[in-house]
């Protein structure tokens, strides 16, 4: 068991994180937006932490304080909030694959100004940074808050009038308007939530790998949120959470099946290079067989779980 | 801003923009006929570089699978150009058989298309890279006879173009014209915009459409092919993924000149290099940036596009 | 039903996997035997040319030492973990080796970049690292327990520009470009601006591009514009070989410094006839004299039939330093009376005080508090690229 954590902690911590990172994905498309922006917001909170702890607090040598921490997160979430309204306001006005593709197009133009900048270090990034906890594993006193609490707040905004709201524009938007229902200030206010979020995962995480640089947060990331989403489960909010748990961690145990002894040599090799490859074609397969993912309303009715309520 | 270096500066950017032009004919000619953005583009292109390479009879390096293979065919270049884009044609059909064609039945959201097309496109490349290795190669190359680059200028004040991306250019003009009159002037053109209007409709007034969709993935695959092997003669294959890149400034490039408008995706292609190659020399560092700030200000301004038609809300 | 029943049934499936994984880390251990050293370098993703090249270097030295009677008799074994092209897998692949593979110390990772973020971690286990290839600043300074033998950019690149300024003696105008989306090139290019403003050259303009950059044109023509004499690229293999080959096409007749990037034969299939006369500072050539690099390039040319490239031969010192820092620690005190954690601080304090002739050169290590081993090396080497006419065949000749 000790060798497991020692050998899993980084993994189990990032699992976390991706989850919380999956849900800023399904908030605003709980409004029918797909919006790939979490990553450039990710990335704004990651160096808003790297930033503040390396340049502006001078904390004395030994463990970071947690409560530095807490700060950073909060500081991060606001400014990813305010850039989230500022970028939102305008965005959100478009559809479909126009605002996917706007949001990929914002991801790309923050990471070239990440590049750039003289405060963000360039391509060699913020190192260096200083660690609250003496081991990975006990970044789950932070991770584990933040994916619960995020969990709860998503459950719950399932059930008042602006989580309702959010559905009926997803199912309809035209109709939705018709009846009164504001497209722009929920569809805003569902995209801010998103960009606060990541912006405080993006936090946790700078800390989290020890450094920061502009390959963190990127159109990669995108393609593995999407991948979480559409896999895990489009229409629950248990469903992103499954699938950043299970995804991050495939690659990984596949390494682990690799190390096996007694498998022939060149399938060892292969789980081992091959990984990216598994997981493109998994990617693609469920998409094909799952394609509202694996955890549907429907699954968790059966299960015993979730309400009864909420169309399959 | 003196004379010449103006007349460089556009010729630049239509030489980039050229490049940009034939990847995008290829992927605007599937979400002209099927409303999909298709990833694999940028897979397939450059699986047709590859198989263009091995049926130059050219030799593999050493750490894929296949290290050292050879084909026991030399074509002279041409050919191989052809084979290799017959190649991609025949992957763009199988991809459609195994991953769109199963989503298409069961009527599922266009971006779940974009997510699977993802997923295949990581796959491909990863297969590419495992078979034949990481390394770059490059052609033999057809064009050496020729002087490197074309003189635009005078003798004294050159304006220099390389010579492959005048080709590039003559190329990407010819796809142009023979897509367009595919499209407008032919029988199978309609029905491919009959498809494109209503899969439903055409296939109670009798198109085949499983056919003409398979037809579109053919040529967007063989252009594909076209497009990676040309661009490979000007910048040699630089690994398995260099067509991933393309990809992405392909989006750019196809919204701003229309999501599946054919004559588009070249002015797309041509706008978008002209941005690149007219930012002033000391902004260069934000070059990579151009493409995606137009992509961002067209949505917001006009998303339909440069030569797209509005589009109207049907309640 | 059965559409529930499936997505319920994957799921079973992939937690099965992972629990496989579980117990599979729990019961795979290291034979008592062969000693365990851990690789991981960039096997897969886009930085996976260097990598591959730094497999090879790292199996050819396994097989070399192990011909010449491994560690006193003992024989070492390589374990690879593919450490990826970004940072997280980078992590993963550490703690696979420091955990599950219980190595005695680690060569990785590829990038800079990757190592600012897994090299702590190893720290933190007290694992030695050897980076074969980070050459960024503050490498060293992640802590006591990582060095490099990739010579830190500041050393190596001025003396190009200085053997340049030789050939042209009337160099002034100098133009810069760097891959500004690598850690390793902007610490270059740092070094080079600095270099062209200590001698007192004309710095007329910057350029930047990126390494998965394949067209130039514009930055060409920003180039050309100000008429230099001397052209500094700091770029990797192919976007470096594609820029040398838009400038010639497009007429630039100078000189032209490569920077560490593009020190491999593997520009030679993009530039061909026109990589001819690049000048480039090497932390290694394979014309350097000596026995150990003599036979290390016999054993390469025999399996791939050209000259080694430096990450190759980067790799295989990293692996030779650690082979004969075990040699030197058993001497003094037998390595199987000592258990994991001791044996592993030990290695890393013996190997950062050895000396050794490698086929880079002779190397050693210089230390200071709160770091591990910076490597010094004697040699220093300037070569410049002469191509055969029909531009397939080409070789770095010694300039200095």
């Amino acid at each position: 068991m000790a060798t497991f954590l020692a050998t899993y902690d980084f993994l189990l911590v990032s699992m976390a994180l991706a989850a919380v990172l999956a849900l800023t994905l399904y908030l605003p498309l709980m409004a029918g937006q797909l919006s790939v922006a979490s990553p450039g917001f990710y990335a704004l909170g990651g160096y808003v932490a790297a930033i503040l702890s390396t340049k502006v607090f001078h904390p004395a040598p030994g463990l970071y304080p947690v409560s530095l921490v807490l700060i950073e997160m909060a500081v991060a979430a606001v400014v990813s909030g305010i850039l989230g309204i500022a970028v939102g306001l305008p965005a959100l006005r478009l559809r479909g694959i126009f605002l996917a593709l706007a949001t990929i197009a914002f991801v790309q133009i923050l990471g070239v100004v990440a590049l750039n900048l003289d405060v963000t270090g360039g391509a060699i990034g913020i190192f260096g940074i200083p660690q609250p906890f003496g081991s990975q594993l006990q970044y789950m006193w932070l991770a584990i808050p933040l994916l619960l609490l995020s969990m709860l707040f998503v459950a719950r905004l399932e059930r008042t009038r602006t989580g309702r709201a959010l559905i009926a524009l997803r199912e309809d938007e035209l109709a939705a308007a018709a009846m009164g229902v504001d497209p722009t200030y929920h569809k805003v206010l569902a995209f801010t939530a998103s960009a606060v979020l990541a912006g405080a995962v993006g936090a946790i995480s700078a800390h989290f790998i020890n450094t920061w640089n502009s390959r963190q947060g990127t159109f990669d990331t995108s393609v593995n949120l999407m991948a979480f989403v559409l896999v895990g489960g489009s229409r629950t909010f248990v469903g992103p959470v499954v699938g950043g748990l299970v995804l991050t961690a495939l690659p990984e145990a596949l390494r682990g099946v690799a190390d096996v002894g007694g498998l022939p040599p060149w399938f060892a090799q292969f789980l081992r290079d091959g990984r990216l490859i598994i997981f493109g074609v998994l990617i693609a397969l469920g998409t094909v067989f799952f394609p509202h993912g694996l955890i549907t309303p429907g699954l968790l009715g059966r299960l015993g779980l979730g309400r009864r309520t909420g169309r399959v | 801003m003196n004379g010449r270096l103006f007349l460089q500066q556009v010729l630049n950017g239509l030489a980039i923009g050229s490049v940009y032009a034939i990847f995008a004919l290829g992927y605007t000619l599937i979400f002209s006929v099927l409303r999909i953005i298709n990833f694999t583009h940028g897979a397939i292109f450059t699986l047709g570089a590859y198989a263009t390479y091995a049926l130059t009879g050219s030799q593999f390096g050493i750490n894929g699978l296949l290290a050292g293979a050879t084909l026991p065919v030399r074509l002279p270049f041409v050919l191989a150009l052809l084979g290799g884009s017959l190649v991609s044609a025949v992957s763009g059909v199988i991809v459609e058989r195994l991953a769109f064609r199963p989503l298409r039945t069961r009527g599922a959201d266009p971006l779940l298309t974009l997510v699977s097309s993802l997923g295949v496109a990581v796959a491909l490349v990863n297969v590419t890279q495992y078979l034949f290795g990481a390394e770059p190669y490059s052609f033999p190359d057809p064009l050496s006879e020729l002087p490197s680059a074309v003189n635009f200028g005078t003798a004294g004040q050159p304006v220099l173009v390389r010579t492959v991306q005048v080709v590039i250019f003559g190329v990407s003009i010819v796809m142009l014209v023979l897509l367009t009159y595919l499209m407008n002037a032919t029988r199978t053109g309609k029905a491919l915009r009959a498809v494109a209007e209503d899969t439903t409709t055409s296939s109670l007034l009798g198109i085949d459409t499983d056919r003409l969709i398979l037809l579109t993935f053919v040529i967007s695959g063989f252009l594909g092919g076209v497009t990676g092997t040309l661009i490979g003669l000007s910048v040699g294959i630089a690994g398995p993924y260099f067509g991933i890149a393309f990809g992405l400034k392909g989006l750019a490039v196809i919204v701003l000149g229309g999501l599946g408008d054919i004559p588009g995706a070249v002015v797309g292609g041509l706008v978008i290099g002209l941005a690149e190659a007219f930012v002033p020399a000391q902004y260069i560092a934000y070059r990579e940036a151009v493409p995606f700030a137009l992509l961002f200000l067209v949505l917001l301004v006009r998303p339909q596009g440069l030569l797209g038609r509005a589009q109207v809300q049907k309640v | 039903m059965s559409r529930h029943f499936a997505s319920f049934a994957v799921m079973v499936a992939l937690v099965a996997v992972m629990a496989g994984a579980v117990v599979s880390g729990a019961l795979v251990g290291h034979a008592a035997d062969p000693i365990p050293i851990g690789v991981s370098v960039a096997q897969t993703g886009p930085v996976a040319l260097a990598g591959q090249e730094q497999v090879l270097g790292a199996q050819i030295a396994e097989e070399y030492f192990n011909k010449h009677g491994g560690v006193n008799g003992r024989p070492i074994k390589l374990v690879f973990q593919d450490g990826g092209s970004d940072e997280p897998t980078a992590i993963n692949a550490f703690q696979n080796l420091i955990n599950v593979a219980k190595v005695v110390g680690i060569m990785g990772p590829s990038l800079s970049q990757q190592a600012f973020a897994a090299d702590p971690f190893a720290v933190r286990a007290k694992v030695p690292v050897i980076g074969p290839s980070n050459t960024a600043k503050g490498i060293p300074q992640i802590g006591e327990f990582v060095s490099r033998v990739s010579s830190p950019v500041a050393i190596v690149a001025p003396n190009a520009v200085k053997a340049a300024m030789e050939i042209n003696k009337n160099l002034k105008k100098v133009a810069v470009l760097y891959a500004q989306n690598d850690a390793f090139n902007k610490s270059e290019t740092e070094t080079f601006q600095q270099t062209v403003k200590d001698l007192k050259l004309d710095l007329a303009t910057v350029q930047t591009f990126q390494t998965t950059d394949t067209d130039f044109t514009a930055q060409v023509t920003n180039v050309l514009n100000v008429n230099p004499d001397l052209v500094i690229i700091s770029g990797l293999q192919v976007d470096g070989a594609n820029l040398v080959k838009q400038l010639r096409d497009l007429g630039y007749k100078g000189l032209i410094v490569g920077g560490n990037g593009v020190n491999t034969a593997a520009i030679f299939p993009i530039c061909k006839a026109k990589c001819d006369g690049i000048l480039i500072a090497q932390a290694y050539s394979p014309a350097y004299k000596s026995k150990i690099n003599d036979e290390f390039k016999s054993v390469y040319k025999d399996k791939q039939k050209k000259d080694p490239p430096q990450f190759s031969a980067q790799a295989f010192a990293g692996i030779q330093v650690f082979v004969e820092a075990l040699r030197a620690l058993d001497k003094k005190s037998p390595l199987a009376k000592m258990d994991l954690a001791t044996l592993r601080v030990e290695l890393n304090k013996q190997l950062i005080a050895g000396t050794y002739d490698t086929p880079l050169g002779e190397i050693s290590f210089s230390t200071g508090p709160g770091m591990g081993g910076e490597i010094v090396q004697k040699q220093a080497y300037v070569a410049q690229i002469k191509m055969e006419p029909d531009g397939t065949k080409g070789t770095f000749v010694f300039v200095k």
